[in-house]
């Protein structure tokens, strides 16, 4: 019996997965922003650092300052070399990393905002509830949809910016780019981290607003943390290492399970029917 | 015949149930028995509790007092088993304006269970029975407001459930869709014996639809019994029409007055009218008439219908 309890809702939640999932790749609402934000950060702006880089002159003694900012220990990370290959690794490898989670950021809170307050503006939601599913097996279903987009597009991105970092770059460094403990952690450990924590926050956000708009405008904050982090990486304040990836990466996790925890406990079908 | 009666569990019984939502009691001590295979109505205005019984009952709002059984299960603790068995046709068809007809119907398949094999077979007769099948694959973000409610009732039938819920399943229709949609619940109750709920405020759809039907006024259910029986009840014996010759309406409706007491007998132009005498009065008030030399072209009698009685009920509630 219990064997057939957990097929059953195996198949609830996939069949909720793939049909969230389809509705959003018919919405260019949501697809838009998911397709662009990748090919904006880790096509065309590595392409232009890369161009930047290779055909910058006397401007590259500016960037210098950037290094000089940088803690010993962490120069030394940053290899031995020219001054625009430094500048190349530092860039394209340490700068970029911080960049790239803005991406499950995004995608994971689009596509959430879709699902659960999109759903009540199409006034899917009643019938969903009508369904046998029980309240566990919708949250999980809500959750992993866009979390399992945000992951396909995080590979995605990753392989497309590793492709025009080594072609657009990988020359000038005479290595491999991006192919590193650090970006192995950023793409496995930390982007599945963040895109859960943007989730937890986005099912709490959700609750509270009836539309996709409302919650897509209010769910965009969450990129806040990384834009601060981004800047203090630029200010020498902070360096995202592989160290730090893993630090933070732990603290993410928790984040994200502590969110989506509280979440839960709010996901009530009663809840939900009334705010609809 | 006693034990053959008591082994039947109702589909549905309220025991006193209670809903309210802050300060405002949605359903007040609701009490009633829905027997299986039949169509029952839960009538009411717009805010008599009929939408959040249904909620309740299909373990969608847990109630503030009393308790149902919905198949022989409680719905605060056993929603999923019951919504498993039930199928509920919700006042917005609710359907994914995104997805396909066929779409929208597989996703329902998929979260009801219904077998992988079976599902396409299923879909396909359900788009064929309500009339879909040539549309099946477009969006139904373009389909009309009858299409896409005879695309939610065929939801609402995906996995063959035993107990159908139908909230007002014709408002917002044309004439000509809520005729469709009518024939298909007739079809749905005498052919496949299902157990249908119906809440409307339709009356005229409840009496054509309903074998029998409870009232509900702010909650609480003021009447129950068959169409029929109801109106009989609460509106009176019925109203009999009669042409007379020209000039001889006053004559007649003194001559009813005079013999018959209880009955109310005006006159509109050529015709009488009569109220209070009932079917079995009907012969001797045409018997006086005649005697009295009153040249009768037509008698017309009807019935109460369940609007008389509904409107009757209101009337003595103080609404």
């Amino acid at each position: 019996m219990s064997g057939v309890v957990r097929r059953e809702a195996r198949g609830s939640v996939g069949a909720i997965v793939r049909r969230d999932l389809t509705v959003v790749g018919r919405s260019k609402a949501v697809v838009l922003p998911i397709v662009l934000l990748p090919l904006v950060l880790f096509l065309g702006l590595p392409l232009i650092v890369a161009g930047g880089l290779l055909l910058g002159g006397d401007q590259l003694g500016e960037l210098e300052q950037l290094l000089t900012m940088l803690p010993e220990s962490i120069r030394q990370q940053l290899g031995e070399g020219s001054l625009r290959q430094v500048l190349t690794v530092y860039l394209l490898e340490y700068q970029f990393a911080a960049f790239f989670l803005i991406v499950p950021l995004m995608v994971s809170a689009v596509i959430a905002a879709d699902s659960f307050a999109g759903e009540k503006e199409r006034k899917t939601l009643e019938a969903l509830l009508y369904t046998p599913t029980t309240d566990l097996e919708l949250y999980v279903a809500k959750l992993l949809g866009p979390w399992l987009a945000a992951l396909a597009v995080v590979a995605g991105s990753y392989v497309m910016y590793a492709l025009t970092a080594n072609v657009a770059a990988g020359g000038l460094v005479g290595r491999l780019l991006v192919v590193t403990p650090l970006w192995l952690l950023i793409v496995f450990w930390l982007s599945p981290a963040v895109a859960a924590l943007g989730l937890g926050v986005l099912v709490q956000v959700s609750a509270r607003v009836r539309g996709f708009q409302e919650a897509y405008q209010l769910g965009g904050l969450v990129v806040i943390p990384v834009v601060i982090l981004i800047i203090a990486q630029l200010a020498g304040v902070v360096f995202l290492d592989a160290a730090f990836a893993l630090f933070l990466g732990a603290m993410v996790w928790a984040a994200a399970a502590a969110t989506i925890w509280f979440g839960y406990r709010a996901f009530r079908r009663e809840r939900l029917l009334l705010s609809t | 015949m006693l034990a053959a009666m008591t082994t039947v569990t109702p589909a549905v019984v309220a025991d006193g149930l209670t809903r309210d939502f802050g300060p405002v009691r949605a359903v007040d001590g609701l009490s009633l028995t829905i027997p299986l295979g039949q169509v029952s109505g839960l009538l009411g205005h717009n805010g008599a509790g009929k939408t959040t019984t249904i909620r309740v009952l299909n373990g969608l709002l847990s109630p503030t007092a009393g308790g149902a059984s919905v198949l022989g299960l409680d719905p605060r603790t056993h929603g999923p088993q019951i919504r498993a068995r039930t199928g509920v046709l919700t006042e917005n068809p609710s359907l994914d304006e995104r997805l396909t007809a066929r779409e929208n119907l597989g996703f329902a398949a998929q979260l009801f269970g219904v077998a992988g094999a079976a599902v396409a077979e299923r879909v396909d007769r359900l788009l064929a029975d309500f009339g879909l099948r040539e549309r099946a694959d477009d969006r139904t973000a373009g389909f009309s407001r009858g299409m896409k409610q005879r695309l939610a009732l065929a939801r609402a039938l995906i996995h063959d459930p035993e107990l159908i819920f139908l909230d007002e399943p014709t408002a917002a229709l044309d004439p000509v869709a809520a005729r469709d949609v009518h024939e298909l619940i007739r079809a749905m109750a005498a052919e496949q014996r299902r157990t249908v709920v119906i809440t409307t405020h339709n009356l005229v759809e409840a009496q054509r639809l309903c074998d029998r039907v409870v009232i509900l006024r702010h909650g609480r259910s003021i009447a129950d019994g068959t169409p029929t029986d109801l109106s009989r009840q609460l509106a009176g014996s019925g109203r009999v029409e009669i042409e007379v010759g020209a000039g001889q309406a006053e004559l007649a409706a003194a001559t009813v007055r005079d013999g018959r007491d209880g009955a109310n007998a005006t006159v509109e132009g050529e015709l009488l009218l009569v109220d209070g005498v009932g079917r079995d009065g009907l012969p001797p008030v045409v018997e006086a008439l005649v005697a009295a030399g009153v040249a009768i072209y037509r008698v017309t009698p009807s019935e109460p219908s369940l609007e008389d009685a509904y409107f009757a009920l209101h009337a003595g509630n103080g609404t």
